[in-house]
């Protein structure tokens, strides 16, 4: 049993998951100005579906904040309040305490309570109540009363006591006051709702109201106690509320266990519970929860009914036409949660959401590989010379392939959204740690890698982000004394370039100060005082281990890890940062990426007798040695003139330990690979001979061996042996440092 | 090979073969197959003793020429050797290029003659039918590969 609640649990706390991302993304809208109903609605329904997750499982802190903010956001939906930057603003953070919350619930970290304290006396301020102690006291009081429902009324206890089950408080209800009764169904205990949990919604219901709830427990189903199934349900409940207390608020509390629940709303004439006779006869209900519930006809004018799913359509219809629109989305969405969460199987991180479009498209395409593949056997069987037939049928074979595997990649494929989102919420918390104004604009979140990627870009955004609040944007008075907004904009963008994808991290800050950067570096031991360094050098040293200018170590950053961290974790994936920086303007860092780890175009050549791969987006073109072009520096490396541009000269086989004595071997028979990095800086490598061109699937090496400079991975060919992918950018980058020949703004990596 | 191998907790499998002159022993257990030599691609800036990659039904990893390593004459012409593929503890794959595989033998631990180094790549010694055959520390062959960058 326990075995199985941990399943479910999982599967709620995925569903937190995607619920705070839908609220994040609602959120982000409704910021941006976009008030829609629609967006209103989805804020809500995320929020009030963690809710109703979360009184399942008895999680009490999580049900109670978010219970307080639904009741914010509900003033929200009805148009009482409006979405002011201010209040969207406190909903954000009231996200972050929810999502923390959630957390908590899952064995993270406890959330400090007077965060949340803060946060629910902020939301509670919206919808004007609350205010001070009042409010806060009510709070408190509240569960205090009703702690000993549920153990009282617990079915399974034998030892009932009978006479104390009238449970009343002492406020008396007023006139026309909302008289609720509900009787739970067997089914509803049997989901792992408790009756409990409506108790204290409609008593915090009836709080934001101003007012208090009087509660009446039934007990006259209950059968004596030899007769007693404990598994049952017998109870049910009367609740007053104050008048003030409006309907749809009182759906809410029930809308998500609505199909295993009777209630009824009725706006009673004159104070006090209007006998035993109603509730009475709705004990017939719970004993027997197949029956459809009856609707009960109370003597006040106009009731409403919520009644379960076994109602009549015509009533139920009639229920949806007097209810409100928005709660029938809201009430829907947390029963097909419970719904879920009880038939699916956790399935981890497993699994991920793909159009289905793409499916078909792989489909197709797996149709006809079958069907050239038929065509191929066919030609095997025939006796006459059919190579050229043969030829041609592998071609398109061929292309057939690469169209299979560019399908799978766009099944793998994912937006950068989800990744993204999250950095809102990374930004906002490192504003309010340094006490500064940030706007974190977001572009081509639609930009899809492949999901891997997506997963590990996580931690160096978070890292980059925090660092571009921390040190890039300034304090709001240098800002208006610079003559720039007070208010700090960060730009987070991603787009694809030329088989890569590009993400820039842009804020509008002061920049790196050059100066500061060297003279740290030089008091940290990272370089030596006498060295000569070029602005894109000093730049590239905050990604030098240990280095940090930040005066005090503050809670955000620092230390002197993180840039180092993101330059590792950048690299491991196979990617490049640059950083351009203009002072007083701002900083911008670029990271390039490859858009999958799994497979590369690449162009076959040899150096040292053995077959390498290139990448082929690195390789600018391709060339035979002239040697009338190259030119020997005095120590002893060459570069090479072509059209008038000067780039090293990298005799491939030599650069790599793999023998070959540098330019006495270089026959008339080599070929010159003109290569390029991400930020334009060329190179010239000489190899021996170019064999094909092929798309690779990149193997790691550096599982099973070190890591070697120049080469990034590995690859195995058509005939089974192991190739060699190199590594372009280090061997630019080398062979850069050792031959100071381009113009210092692309030089690039060096310092690191 | 008799039944109170496995009755036995101390008796463990190994695997014996020659490098050289020398024999050389190591548990069965970390072996995971044993295939014949082919070509390998070289790898920059490798250790002298490692002679380059192959191509493990799409796992690659790495041949170490035991030979080259222990000091050796290697035997290029020798059409018995093969590599041995092994796993070291912490998960490393990787090939060990031996002159010929001879048997698999029952040896007690306590028999095994420790050597004076604690990291060093031989364990011990072990006397089989009046043969001195070291036990190779598995660890520390594999582990020099795997570790820290080449510069």
């Amino acid at each position: 049993m326990s075995g199985d609640m941990d399943d479910i649990l999982l599967v709620f706390f995925q569903e937190c998951e995607e619920q705070l991302q839908e609220l994040e993304r609602g959120l982000s809208a409704l910021s941006d100005g976009e008030s829609g109903k629609e967006t209103i609605n989805a804020v809500f329904r995320a929020v009030h579906s963690v809710k109703g997750g979360a009184a399942s499982f008895g999680l009490e802190n999580l049900v109670r904040f978010a219970h307080v903010f639904e009741s914010s956001l509900d003033g929200l939906r009805s148009g009482r309040v409006a979405p002011t930057p201010e209040i969207v603003k406190t909903f954000l953070k009231a996200m972050d305490v929810l999502s923390d919350l959630v957390a908590e619930a899952q064995g993270g970290a406890t959330v400090d309570t007077a965060r949340i304290d803060e946060s629910r006396a902020e939301l509670q301020a919206i919808i004007g109540e609350g205010s001070g102690t009042a409010g806060q006291k009510e709070e408190e009081t509240v569960p205090a009363d009703f702690t000993p429902v549920p153990v009282d009324f617990e079915p399974v206890m034998a030892d009932f006591d009978f006479g104390d089950f009238g449970f009343e408080e002492e406020t008396p209800a007023e006139a026309a006051s909302l008289v609720v009764t509900f009787s739970p169904h067997t089914a509803m205990y049997d989901r792992g709702d408790d009756a409990r949990n409506l108790l204290i919604g409609l008593a915090d219901v009836a709080v934001a109201h101003g007012g208090a709830s009087t509660v009446t427990c039934e007990t006259a189903a209950l059968p004596a106690l030899d007769a007693l199934e404990t598994e049952k349900s017998y109870l049910s409940w009367r609740v007053v509320l104050p008048a003030a207390v409006p309907e749809e608020s009182v759906h809410t509390v029930f809308d998500w266990v609505s199909d295993v629940c009777d209630v009824t709303i009725t706006r009673d004439g004159g104070p006090g519970p209007s006998g035993g006779e109603q509730p009475a006869e709705e004990q017939a209900a719970p004993a027997e929860p197949e029956q459809p519930a009856p609707v009960a006809e109370a003597p006040a004018p106009a009731p409403v009914a919520a009644s379960p799913a076994p109602a009549p359509s015509t009533v139920a219809e009639k229920i949806m036409a007097e209810m409100p629109p928005a709660p029938t989305p809201a009430a829907t969405a947390p029963i097909a949660a419970g719904n879920a969460a009880a038939t699916r199987r956790p399935v981890e991180q497993a699994t991920i959401r793909v159009d289905l479009h793409r499916v078909d498209d792989l489909m197709d395409l797996v149709g006809e590989l079958v069907i050239a593949q038929a065509a191929l056997e066919s030609i095997g069987q025939r006796e006459d010379d059919a190579q050229q037939e043969m030829i041609k049928r592998i071609a398109s074979m061929k292309a057939l392939t690469r169209d299979i595997q560019d399908a799978v990649m766009a099944v793998r494929a994912q937006p950068v959204r989800s990744v993204f989102q999250r950095m809102q919420r990374v930004v906002r918390e490192a504003c309010s740690m340094t006490s500064k104004d940030v706007v974190l604009t977001l572009e081509g979140e639609d930009t899809e890698v492949d999901r891997t990627l997506v997963e590990k870009l996580s931690d160096p955004l978070t890292h980059m982000l925090r660092n571009a609040v921390d040190h890039g944007i300034e304090s709001a008075e240098a800002r208006i004394a610079a003559g720039k907004s007070p208010t700090g904009q960060i730009l987070l963008s991603a787009g694809h370039r030329s088989g890569r994808i590009l993400i820039t991290i842009k804020d509008d800050g002061g920049g790196i100060n050059r100066e500061r950067v060297l003279a740290t570096a030089v008091k940290r031991g990272i370089i030596a005082p006498d060295a000569v360094l070029t602005d894109d050098e000093i730049n590239n040293l905050i990604f030098a281990p240990g280095f940090s200018t930040a005066a005090t170590v503050s809670d955000l950053s620092g230390r002197g890890v993180g840039m180092d961290v993101v330059k590792q974790a950048i690299l491991g994936l196979g990617g490049r940062v640059t950083i351009s920086s203009v002072e007083g303007q701002g900083t911008t860092f670029c990271l390039s990426l490859p858009l999958t780890l799994a497979v590369l175009d690449g162009m076959l050549i040899v150096a040292a007798g053995s077959t390498m791969v290139v990448p082929v987006s690195s390789v600018v073109e391709t060339m035979m040695v002239n040697h009338k072009d190259i030119y020997m520096l005095p120590d002893g490396a060459n570069v090479v003139s072509i059209r008038g541009a000067c780039m090293p000269l990298i005799p491939l086989a030599s650069e790599l330990g793999l023998g070959g004595g540098g330019t006495a071997s270089l026959s008339e028979e080599d070929v010159i690979l003109v290569v390029e990095n991400e930020s334009g800086a060329r190179a010239a490598l000489i190899v021996e001979d170019i064999r094909d061109q092929a798309q690779v699937v990149i193997k790691s090496i550096e599982k099973n061996y070190r890591q070697m400079a120049g080469v990034s991975a590995a690859t195995i060919l058509g005939d089974g042996s192991v190739s060699l992918i190199l590594d372009v950018p280090a061997l630019v980058a080398n062979a850069l440092g050792r031959i100071d020949t381009r113009p210092s703004d692309v030089r690039t990596g060096l310092a690191a | 090979m008799t039944d109170e191998a496995g009755a036995d907790a101390k008796l463990v499998k190994m695997i014996v073969f020659a490098v050289g002159d020398q024999e050389y022993c190591i548990p069965i257990l970390s072996v995971r197959e044993i295939r014949g030599f082919e070509k390998t691609t070289a790898l920059p800036f490798a250790p002298h003793y490692v002679c380059g990659a192959i191509n493990l039904r799409g796992i690659i990893l790495t041949v170490i020429d035991l030979a080259v390593y222990l000091n050796v004459e290697p035997q290029p012409d020798n059409p018995r050797r093969v590599v041995i593929i092994v796993e070291s503890r912490n998960g490393t794959v990787c090939g060990l290029l031996v002159d010929r595989v001879i048997d698999m033998a029952d040896v007690n631990l306590a028999d095994i003659q420790a050597v004076a180094e604690e990291d060093s790549s031989l364990s011990g010694l072990v006397m089989i039918a009046d043969r001195m055959i070291g036990v190779l520390r598995l660890e520390v062959v594999v582990g020099q590969l795997v570790g820290g960058m080449t510069s």
